[in-house]
């Protein structure tokens, strides 16, 4: 809001004071980071140490193989969960969210709000009616189940988040795109879309870390545990093995490190989602 | 009258495009919250879930409800976490944005790395806090310690008084970039012309935070906490990773609650009452936001 240039003084000061509130606000992190290099003795020393002494990798190596500490599984499996339940909410989300900018349909009103409310749903609404309704589906204790789960945290969220690209697009490019030849599907699929791909992405993104993030469906609608997602193999992992922190803090970064890559490689976007509208589901 | 008519055509050609998105949150929303309407008001349990009679019994499951020492515990429980979360993450988050509303060098980059928190999956958040806040080996009881305030290590995560503070810490880490994020596009939008004004005026920095930034940032203060609201009532990973509401009940909320009386227990039913109530006081408070953000556009 000041926009004078600050002085170098004033300038180093708030330097250093945002690195300081960086520093503890990421402490949680880093400490998990930390403990999962350290062995288990080295973790129960006091007074804690504060990088490893020992360097302890075991943590890692054992999540690769066999045995109750393989993580590489619920990976996996958290993989494809989270990318099928974002293609689902893309593919349905981005035509959904051009027909709303776009057109002033019958209906459109009462679409629009059943969009946001169901952003602010808690899962446990869904919880209950969706297990027996998967159960009768026949897809209860597959992938499809938390796929099918996911996908609806995702498309409200994208949905909202895309309409706003889609409708800052000139109405003449559209038009353009007719008299060139194109009708509306072929406009929407070769005009429209490459020029709203930043939202594109946006949603995606987000709809992938839903995903990531969930436990509550994956806990519920897989029973097996070689099926289900990371987040619920943690939880589980959590409940057998209470205390053993090298090993769940090794999984605790296993499980970040898709987030901390989109982080890295994608962080305007994410800025951009948040700030849209955007909230948390 | 034909320039109407080809215009409705023409518009109502949009229903095809959103068609498939809104059947499929038909049949996998729509359906469900029927459904759990539907569930609340019959005697669900184990034992008739697949097979045999399913009897409607009216409200009994909601008259139940409110006899249930639980029940009124945890609906007491989730209105202290969100108010406290809410007022800790504002707080934060307000005094973080307006850190970055200067234009120092590392404003825009150390904004960025502030909103991991917001991105962590919240069974990982859980799992970082339990360490941190468990008897023997965690670290805040350590720091504590060294810093005397405490003299023998406090079972955070065991004691009903303490377990609540361990939760809002947890969450109140997460929430806190959503408030810095949302309120520092606020800021943004306030004109400039008014600080420099009123600085001629000779008004100083806190007459200018309270006569300037807090009125001009209402709009985005109200949302913030709308939403901020709306998200932290329903928290239900973090919470059931970090304690699964107890000990004694003593974190428990209405989203974990329900989870408790539909799969530990099997009450289906029950369960699904308890997620119809939170539902009823999300929508009313949805509806609220919905008003507010509404006035400014145009649908």
């Amino acid at each position: 809001m000041d926009d004078k240039k600050l002085s170098t003084k004033s300038n180093i000061f708030y330097c250093v004071l945002s690195v300081a509130v960086l520093i503890v606000l990421l402490f949680p992190l880093f400490w998990t980071l930390i403990t999962s290099f350290k062995t288990e003795k080295e973790i129960f020393m006091i007074p804690p140490t504060w990088y490893p002494h020992v360097l302890n990798t075991k943590s890692y190596a054992a999540q690769i193989e066999n045995g109750d500490f393989n993580m590489f599984k619920s990976f996996f499996n958290s993989f494809v969960i989270s990318t099928c339940s974002m293609l689902i909410a893309v593919v349905l989300a981005v035509p959904a969210s051009y027909s709303i900018a776009r057109y002033k349909f019958v209906g459109r009103k009462a679409m629009l709000l059943g969009f946001l409310v169901t952003q602010m749903l808690p899962v446990s609404v869904l919880l209950t009616p969706m297990f027996i309704m998967f159960r009768n589906m026949k897809v209860y204790n597959t992938w499809l189940a938390p796929i099918l789960a996911d996908a609806t945290i995702g498309i409200p969220f994208s949905v909202l988040i895309l309409k706003n690209y889609f409708a800052s697009i000139p109405k003449a490019l559209e038009e353009a795109a007719y008299i060139d030849g194109c009708n509306r599907m072929t406009a929407f699929l070769r005009i429209l879309i490459p020029v709203a791909k930043p939202g594109v992405i946006v949603c995606s993104i987000f709809s992938f870390l839903y995903a990531w993030g969930d436990l509550a469906y994956g806990m519920t609608f897989i029973l097996d545990q070689e099926k289900r997602p990371i987040t619920a193999g943690i939880f589980n992992f959590m409940g057998q093995y209470g205390t053993k922190w090298s090993y769940l803090t090794a999984f605790a970064i296993v499980a970040i490190i898709p987030v901390t890559l989109i982080f890295i490689f994608m962080q305007k976007y994410i800025i951009s989602g948040m700030t849209s509208g955007a909230v948390k589901g | 009258m034909k320039k109407i008519k080809s215009f409705f055509r023409y518009d109502n050609v949009g229903l095809l495009f959103i068609f498939p998105a809104f059947l499929y949150m038909l049949a996998f929303v729509g359906y469900p919250i029927l459904s759990n309407i539907i569930l609340s008001f019959q005697n669900v349990t184990v034992r008739n879930l697949v097979k045999g009679e399913k009897k409607f019994i009216g409200f009994e499951n909601y008259v139940t409800l409110f006899k249930d020492t639980v029940f009124v515990k945890a609906m007491t429980n989730t209105l202290k976490f969100t108010v406290l979360c809410l007022i800790f993450q504002f707080l934060f988050g307000f005094l973080l944005a307006l850190l970055f509303s200067k234009k120092f060098k590392f404003a825009q980059p150390v904004r960025g790395l502030t909103m991991i928190p917001w991105m962590m999956p919240m069974t990982v958040t859980a799992l970082m806090f339990k360490f941190m806040f468990s008897t023997d080996v965690g670290i805040i009881n350590y720091l504590l310690r060294t810093a005397g305030l405490i003299k023998e290590n406090i079972e955070w995560l065991t004691t009903p008084s303490t377990a609540m503070i361990a939760v809002v810490v947890a969450n109140v880490w997460i929430g806190i970039p959503f408030n810095t994020i949302l309120l520092s596009t606020g800021l943004t939008t306030i004109p400039k012309e008014l600080y420099e004004s009123a600085s001629v005026d000779g008004a100083n920095a806190v007459q200018r935070l309270f006569k300037i930034t807090l009125p001009l940032l209402r709009p985005t203060i109200e949302s913030v906490l709308v939403l901020g609201f709306i998200y932290t009532f329903k928290v239900y990973d973090l919470v059931y990773v970090m304690t699964e509401g107890g000990p004694v009940n003593s974190t428990q909320l209405l989203s974990t609650y329900s989870y408790k009386l539909s799969f530990d227990m099997f009450q289906y039913s029950r369960g699904s009452s308890v997620a119809n109530v939170l539902f009823l006081i999300l929508f009313l408070v949805g509806i609220l936001y919905l008003k507010i953000t509404m006035q400014g556009e145009e649908e």
